[in-house]
């Protein structure tokens, strides 16, 4: 199917070719006109000219009459003016007749005669001025010079007689032209006028008809996006409040990053002077763990020293084990010779007093050697109590410094672990500064959004009202169209 | 005061009334009546015997088991040269056995020498005669305990050896044991 442009380009090409052939055949015409009429001119020029050298021979015979007649000089002017252009125009005769031989061989034939007339006419002054008017007469009386001039008027006349025939045979011409032309202006004219009509008429009702498709298109079209339009008013009305909410939130949320960039730099100094805390504090338990590693190696002494000790109360123990026996054994022999004392009557009884104070002493050293067994049990239980507090104690030691050295270990650990947190704090800030700026760009950005869904607002309502106008110029060319057709 | 200056203290007291003892001539010291006792535990139980009806007093001796009818006989066991019969006193006070070990022999008599075995010895007492008193005793006690020595912080009853004796030589009559040996 051929589009418009197809449709209203092939008719005007059609009626461009119509033209340029009309113009070209007017523009030939034209030409040959032009050309005919140049050599018409020339015609005419070469009639000139022709008459020219006639007129000039005349004026120089009529300047030698009235000299030969009066021989006043006055009259030799014409005769001066004659002889002396007649070879000018008669080369210039030859110029302009050049292409046409029949003319060029009567103009040589014509030549000799004008010099002929000429030297005949300077004879004749020659002698009038010499006096010899009789001389003079003779020579014109005898004709020669009337004989010249008929056979240059014979010639002169079949040169003009030519010339006048191609001057009616281009006439001719410039009438066959210009016939031709206006022949074929007037029915190229018409056929152009025919042609024209028609293909209007067949554009028209084509275009009436692809138009009419198109504006009823464009109509549901303008419906479409009026509709749409009003979507997107909507749409870029909720853009618009969406935007200003974002815009809260990403300045809220850009008040909380600086916060954080805050919190994190104070994590930082608090992580770097706790850093510095825990460098201290573990210099403090390095000395601390000297000092318990000290204590242990006392304690270790002292636990030593009460072995020691334990080992030899056991020791007095065994001693005072060995002496309550004799003891026993002393109490038990006083006894016996307490009792053989009794036995041997008045002679034992200072054996038995002896035997009683024996008896009384072991009593008494078994009784202290109780006490001492008591005294010597509870410093071996004070001893064994105090060993295991020392042991404990040791123990108590031994886990501290174990302790301390996890302490100390924690404490590096910490160093390291808070060194890493500075460094992570630092990064948290570098990160939340990045962050902020980021979100004051997205804020910026945000804000630029808010501006445009607010301009995309404006722009939905002129897209609306733009709709609402295409909606009535579809309508407009709807009952142009409807008018058209009904015409 | 300390347990060192104690002990000192009773060291000088030991040795001023040993040296004031001794310094002291024997016959100013008087005659009082008063009673020697040994002061034992029989099977738990305190008791006393008087050191006249003893002749000596052993610890540790190795007893013998000797096979006799008579339960009460532990064995016998040689002292100074002498084989003696051990009897558990214990069985003889009508106790039914001792539980501790009976390390301690009370020798008695001369003629007819024989050794009480019991398990503990706590002392040597001097007592006044006024501090004896009569036993009530019923059963086997009645036997073998005549009287009872009260002291300030002791009551006791006292064994009789003679009584111990005459019980040892009933039971053996009546097993039919020769006294020969």
């Amino acid at each position: 199917m051929w589009t418009f442009g197809r449709k209203i380009a092939a008719g005007f090409a059609l009626s461009f070719l119509l033209l340029m052939g009309i113009g070209m055949v007017a523009y030939r015409s034209i030409v040959s006109l032009t050309s005919t009429s140049h050599l018409v001119t020339h015609t005419h020029q070469v009639l000139e000219h022709i008459a020219g050298v006639l007129s000039l021979l005349k004026d120089a015979e009529t300047g030698q009459r009235g000299y030969v007649i009066t021989g006043d000089e006055a009259f030799l002017d014409p005769y001066q003016s004659g002889s002396s252009n007649v070879h000018s125009v008669l080369k210039e005769l030859r110029e302009l007749t050049v292409d046409n031989p029949n003319q060029q061989k009567r103009i040589d034939e014509a030549e000799p005669l004008v010099t002929l007339k000429l030297s005949e006419l300077k004879r004749t002054l020659d002698l009038r001025r010499s006096g010899n008017v009789e001389e003079a007469n003779k020579i014109i009386r005898a004709g020669e010079g009337k004989r010249t001039m008929d056979n240059l008027r014979v010639i002169l006349a079949d040169m003009e007689r030519e010339e006048r025939d191609l001057l009616k045979q281009r006439a001719d011409d410039v009438e066959s032209s210009a016939s031709s032309a206006k022949y074929t202006i007037i029915l190229g004219t018409l056929f152009c006028l025919l042609f024209v009509t028609a293909a209007g008429f067949f554009i028209t009702r084509s275009l009436t008809g692809q138009i009419g498709a198109a504006v009823r298109h464009m109509q549901n079209s303008s419906a479409e996006l009026q509709s749409a339009a009003n979507q997107q008013a909507s749409g870029a009305k909720e853009s618009a409040t969406a935007m200003s909410e974002i815009t809260t939130t990403i300045s809220e949320l850009l008040a909380t990053s600086r916060q954080i960039a805050e919190s994190a730099q104070r994590v930082a100094h608090v992580a770097e002077e706790t850093s510095s805390a825990a460098r201290a504090g573990d210099t403090t338990v390095q000395k601390s763990h000297e000092s318990v590693n000290g204590i242990k190696r006392q304690v270790d002494l002292i636990v030593t020293h009460m072995l020691d000790l334990g080992k030899k109360s056991q020791q007095i123990g065994g001693i005072l084990e060995i002496i309550n026996e004799l003891a026993e054994q002393t109490n038990i022999l006083a006894i016996n010779a307490t009792i053989e004392a009794s036995g041997a009557g008045e002679a034992g009884k200072r054996f038995a007093v002896v035997a009683d104070e024996i008896r009384k002493l072991a009593d008494r050293v078994g009784g202290s050697t109780k006490e001492i067994r008591v005294l010597i049990e509870e410093i071996r239980a004070a001893v064994n109590t105090t060993v295991m507090a020392t042991e404990g104690g040791s123990k108590a030691v031994d886990f501290g410094a174990r302790q301390f050295g996890e302490v100390t270990t924690a404490l590096k650990q910490i160093t390291e672990l808070l060194g890493t947190t500075t460094a992570a704090a630092r990064e948290i800030e570098l990160s939340t500064k990045q962050q902020s700026t980021a979100v004051e760009q997205v804020n910026i950005a945000v804000s630029n959004v808010a501006k445009a869904a607010k301009e995309t607002e404006v722009s939905s309502s002129q897209t609306l009202q733009t709709a609402g106008q295409l909606a009535g110029l579809s309508r407009e060319l709807t009952q142009l169209i409807q008018a058209q057709a009904s015409a | 005061m300390s347990a060192t200056l104690r002990t000192a203290n009773s060291a000088e007291a030991l040795r001023s009334a040993f040296d004031s003892e001794r310094a002291l001539p024997f016959a100013a010291r008087g005659v009082e009546q008063s009673e020697n006792l040994i002061t034992i535990r029989v099977a738990g139980d305190p008791y006393a015997i008087r050191t006249s009806e003893i002749s000596g007093l052993v610890a540790d001796r190795k007893i013998v088991a000797f096979p006799s009818p008579t339960s009460e006989l532990l064995g016998i066991a040689a002292f100074r040269g002498v084989l003696l019969p051990v009897y558990s006193l214990a069985a003889l006070l009508g106790y039914a056995a001792e539980t501790e070990q009976t390390r301690w022999l009370a020798l008695c008599g001369s003629e007819e020498p024989l050794a009480l075995a019991f398990s503990g010895f706590e002392g040597y007492v001097h007592v006044s005669l006024d501090q004896i008193h009569a036993a009530e005793q019923t059963g086997a006690m009645q036997r073998t305990v005549r009287h009872v020595v009260r002291g300030v912080d002791m009551v006791r009853a006292v064994i009789s050896i003679p009584l111990i004796r005459e019980a040892i030589q009933k039971r053996c009559d009546k097993n039919g044991v020769s006294k020969e040996r």
